[in-house]
């Protein structure tokens, strides 16, 4: 589910991020109110935990693996908000260090798994405990709560996916970033995490849980009861505010809204018509008359190409001598 | 010698599969190997400053992501072969390797709209991957990562998150170590069949947190004791190398270039 750079236009990217960074915000007033300095190092830790938690290979039926994002699980031990801020820490070094996901649509990538995905888990898991007051509800919570986290976090980048066809286009009618629509997007984002990754997700979750009940039932998360309402106020709020973030991305809105009606209309054919639109609504576009007619001076072309030349025959050169060497150690 | 040690046994051990021990324990190694050679890099007398590093590798992405010309792509690309070119033999590998990897995948996932009649995103998607993945490859190679949270520092980041950030990179070593010693001894008492096996792995996750507890309680302790207020201060000189004015010179070129594509 992380999401690479460049399938998402940057104005997605940009607007995800600014839908997080209040949660962020709202995350740390809440961990500074309901950790105490002591639990700080907590944090840190449970990022690393979230982090390793990933890299754990879950045995599937056919002899493959997958692996677990443990949000939910990590959102029941610790806390939503701590886990938000965890998870968030552990993309951002798998993006930094590792190449995983990207560094611009990190926004993106914590906005599906270190806000949606354990935030939903989290409030379902509690809902259905606090309706269900058994041991048995308490695990059905989780399973299900962790289930529904991990889909609705796939849904979330679906969407995600599929509005950048309609977003932007070259005037060609060509997709920019990500090529496919919300009716290619969805099946194939759902189906596998509905099938497959969610099924991983609750039974790693429960029997963790199970484990940790069993063996330190002090360490839970416990939270705060009185509060639950304003807590489903602001979930239900922040569900609400998603595709307006979403959708804040200036004078987009409007074009996507007569660009799909277009569409519905003549079945595609109105193509040249709509990006006009859209090349006002950003300069940068305008500013690019095609993408691969746009040339470089002879000279300046001439220099790169001896550049990359050059490189590429170092490149090539210190590949080749250092598996001489090693070569050579082997046969000593 | 007593009777039953010098009778001759033939213990077949059943088969049993374990690959996902296999490959639990090979991307836990393959992400401490990662981060122990990356935390022993200094960085040579010619090294650009990290701050530099983290703002123009960042700005760089923007550029790929934004731009739509082919040629400004082309740029990027001998910009980022030289600078690949000055790195040693291993991490050019290890840094083409991933770039390759990611965007064949993409170039995969790609495919369908390519044959759907799409000629722009399934060739621009996959270079631009390719460029971004290189270019972080390149920063994330030569640059240790106390390095880049000491850049962070320098870019009005709160503490508590660069704390968190410190703390986090440090625990997924000592943290993954542990989960590690548990694999091993999973797989050292797996002989034959093991119907346990598939519910041990919930034990090593679920040590893993309690663990983690334990650590973060001793870790408050020492930092206490040591004095810790929470707050970072980064202390250094102000430099700036002839690498530092290299390293810049070339972005502002590459800048130049993507304005002059337009």
């Amino acid at each position: 589910m992380h999401i690479p750079d460049n399938y998402l236009s940057p104005s997605t990217c940009a607007a995800l991020g600014a839908a997080v960074a209040p949660v962020w915000a709202l995350s740390v007033k809440k961990v500074k109110k309901e950790i105490t300095k002591a639990k700080m190092p907590l944090l840190g830790i449970g990022a690393s935990f979230s982090f390793l938690m990933m890299m754990f290979n879950v045995p599937l039926p056919g002899g493959t693996t997958g692996h677990a994002v443990g949000g939910t699980l990590l959102a029941i031990l610790l806390g939503p908000f701590s886990a938000c801020i965890s998870v968030s820490v552990a993309l951002l070094i798998q993006a930094l260090f590792f190449g995983d996901g990207g560094i611009l649509s990190f926004g993106a990538n914590c906005f599906n798994m270190a806000f949606v995905l354990p935030f939903v888990g989290y409030f379902v898991y509690k809902f259905i405990k606090d309706r269900v007051r058994t041991e048995k509800g308490e695990f059905i919570g989780i399973a299900v709560g962790s289930y529904i986290g991990i889909n609705a976090a796939a849904l979330c980048a679906a969407i995600e996916f599929g509005i950048q066809p309609l977003l932007f286009k070259d005037a060609a009618g060509h997709a920019l970033y990500s090529p496919y629509p919300l009716s290619v997007s969805i099946p194939a984002m759902l189906i596998p995490h509905l099938l497959v990754a969610g099924v991983v997700e609750a039974v790693f979750t429960v029997a963790i849980f199970a484990f940790i009940k069993k063996v330190s039932p002090g360490t839970i998360y416990e939270g705060a009861k009185e509060k639950s309402k304003a807590i489903y106020g602001l979930l239900a709020a922040l569900i609400l505010m998603t595709p307006l973030g979403l959708l804040a991305t200036g004078t987009a809105w409007g074009e996507w809204g007569a660009d799909e009606i277009q569409e519905v209309v003549s079945n595609g054919q109105a193509l040249g018509f709509i990006p006009q639109g859209m090349q006002n609504g950003f300069s940068f576009e305008a500013m690019m008359p095609d993408y691969s007619v746009g040339g470089i001076p002879e000279i300046a072309g001439y220099i790169l190409s001896a550049v990359a030349g050059v490189a590429l025959l170092l490149i090539l050169f210190k590949i080749i001598s250092s598996l001489k060497k090693a070569n050579h150690s082997v046969h000593e | 010698m007593p009777e039953w040690l010098l009778k001759d046994e033939n213990y077949q051990p059943l088969p049993d599969r374990d690959t996902f021990i296999d490959k639990s324990i090979l991307s836990l190694l393959r992400i401490l190997s990662r981060i122990r050679a990356q935390s022993g890099y200094t960085g040579g007398k010619h090294s650009v400053h990290a701050v530099y590093k983290v703002a123009c590798t960042f700005l760089l992405i923007v550029l790929l992501s934004v731009s739509r010309n082919i040629w400004f792509l082309a740029a990027v690309g001998a910009y980022l072969l030289a600078a690949l070119s000055l790195m040693s033999a291993d991490r050019i590998i290890r840094v083409i390797k991933a770039g390759l990897i990611i965007s064949f995948f993409s170039f995969l996932i790609l495919l369908p709209a390519f044959l759907m009649g799409n000629r722009y995103s399934p060739v621009m998607i996959p270079l631009k991957t390719l460029a971004t993945v290189t270019a972080v490859g390149i920063l994330s190679h030569t640059t240790g990562w106390h390095a880049v949270t000491g850049a962070l520092k320098s870019f009005f980041i709160p503490d508590i998150f660069i704390f968190v950030l410190d703390i986090t990179i440090k625990y997924i070593v000592m943290l993954g170590e542990l989960s590690l010693d548990l694999f091993y001894s999973l797989k050292l008492r797996s002989v034959g069949k093991n119907v346990e096996k598939y519910s041990s792995l919930s034990g090593i996750a679920g040590t893993m947190f309690l663990k983690s507890k334990e650590m973060a309680e001793d870790m408050y302790s020492a930092m206490e004791c040591r004095g810790f207020t929470g707050s970072y201060r980064v202390r250094r000189r102000f430099r700036f190398t002839p690498a530092d004015f290299l390293y810049i010179v070339v972005h502002i070129l590459l800048i130049t270039i993507f304005v002059y594509l337009g």
